[in-house]
């Protein structure tokens, strides 16, 4: 089974001027995200895998699986460097 | 016509928080009460993280639901039910000895929770309308400069609310911000530089209503301009501010943002709107702001 992910639940999310506003109330610390960080952010309430953000970015967005792919994971990898994303545990 | 309503058995505490409740001028959307008791708060059980502002200790978030704000002067606790509209208070015979303080510390703290309840959101900002209409709010922290600014502003006739004490809530036409009733209290470098003496039998700050500086007072802008003042040594500034910084500063000045989770989003989401309707300015404050003219309107023409 492929690795799911969630956003922590401490964050809370706006957008302004087509960017990402992320606010952690645990630490109170600030990010702003791309458009499309925002938009996997808002997916990542409920666990999702790399699949899953993938078909949902592709619906979304004029991009192709391979580049919608690099670019979640990329993503996904600083946010989780950054405690805003979790690995859900395997049920 | 909604308000704070204020129940006490002890009729005179009844009296003196009514009367200060009511010196506010706040008109929420509904009825908040604040239902007190007159005894020694309980011992705090609460294990939930605490989080600190002066004189004040709160917790908040899972797994109560409620709020919680404990006056560390006196013995004084404060209870908010989630979602509730009514704030359980409790006042020690020692937070009754010091009303001046309990009521600018404690009690408006509690009352900044139950406003949250309303969809008011507090944001640490004086506000004012300058001569041309414009609505501006002035958001930072202590020691920014906002309640000399908003006082010298009142002394050069523009319409201000107050120095701090303002709440952001949703309007039809975008966001508004409503200022509490309060005197703009001045420390003695501001009273300096705004050429008022201070009165020696003064306790603290004194403090001064709009229409005392030669201004009038106005309740509720819809702001058009954001400024961030900062003090400076040189001439004053105005350097322009991108949105998503503005928000950042907004958030930074939004003290209660993040203190209860299920409130967190609708104020971020009043802040986002905030930073989208008006235009932001860094303001580097210099004592050249002082001398005859308008030198607010000059640099934010």
């Amino acid at each position: 089974m492929s690795p799911r992910f969630r956003r922590h639940a401490d964050l809370r999310l706006t957008e302004l001027a087509g960017e990402g506003i992320v606010l952690h109330l645990g630490s109170r610390r600030y990010f702003s995200v791309s458009g499309t960080g925002l938009a996997i952010l808002e997916a990542l309430i409920e666990p999702r895998s790399m699949d899953e953000l993938v078909e949902m970015l592709t619906a979304r967005y004029e991009v192709d699986a391979a580049r919608a792919r690099a670019s979640a994971g990329e993503f996904l990898e600083r946010c989780r460097a950054a405690g805003v994303v979790l690995d859900e545990p395997a049920a | 016509m909604a308000g704070i309503a204020v129940r006490c058995p002890r009729v005179e505490v009844a009296r003196w928080v009514g009367t200060w409740a009511g010196g506010l001028a706040l008109e929420p959307p509904v009825t908040l009460t604040l239902d007190i008791t007159v005894g020694a708060p309980p011992a705090d059980l609460d294990d939930r993280p605490p989080w600190h502002q002066p004189d004040l200790e709160l917790r908040a978030g899972p797994p109560h639901g409620d709020v919680r704000v404990r006056w560390l002067r006196q013995p004084a606790l404060g209870v908010i039910g989630a979602g509730a509209t009514t704030a359980r208070v409790l006042l020690s015979e020692g937070a009754l000895a010091e009303p001046d303080l309990c009521a600018r510390s404690f009690l408006t703290a509690v009352v900044v929770l139950l406003l949250r309840r309303a969809g008011w959101h507090h944001v640490h900002a004086a506000t004012a309308v300058d001569p041309g209409g414009r609505a501006w709010l002035i958001a930072g922290d202590t020691g920014a400069g906002k309640s000399t600014t908003a006082a010298l502003l009142a002394q050069r006739g523009w319409r201000v609310g107050g120095d701090d004490l303002s709440f952001l809530t949703s309007s039809g036409d975008g966001v508004h911000a409503v200022a509490a009733r309060a005197p703009i209290r001045l420390r003695p470098g501001g009273l300096r530089l705004l050429g008022r003496a201070a009165d020696p039998a003064a306790d603290g700050k004194p403090g001064f209503f709009p229409e005392e500086l030669g201004g009038a007072w106005v309740q509720r802008i819809r702001p058009d301009l954001i400024a961030l003042p900062i003090l400076g040594d040189g001439p004053t500034t105005a350097v322009p501010l991108p949105p998503r910084d503005v928000l950042s500063e907004l958030v930074r000045w939004s003290a209660w943002v993040a203190l209860e989770p299920d409130l967190a989003q609708s104020h971020l989401d009043l802040l986002a709107r905030l930073a989208g309707q008006a235009s932001g300015y860094r303001l580097m404050l210099g004592t050249d702001l002082f001398r005859p003219g308008d030198r607010l309107m000059e640099l934010v023409p």
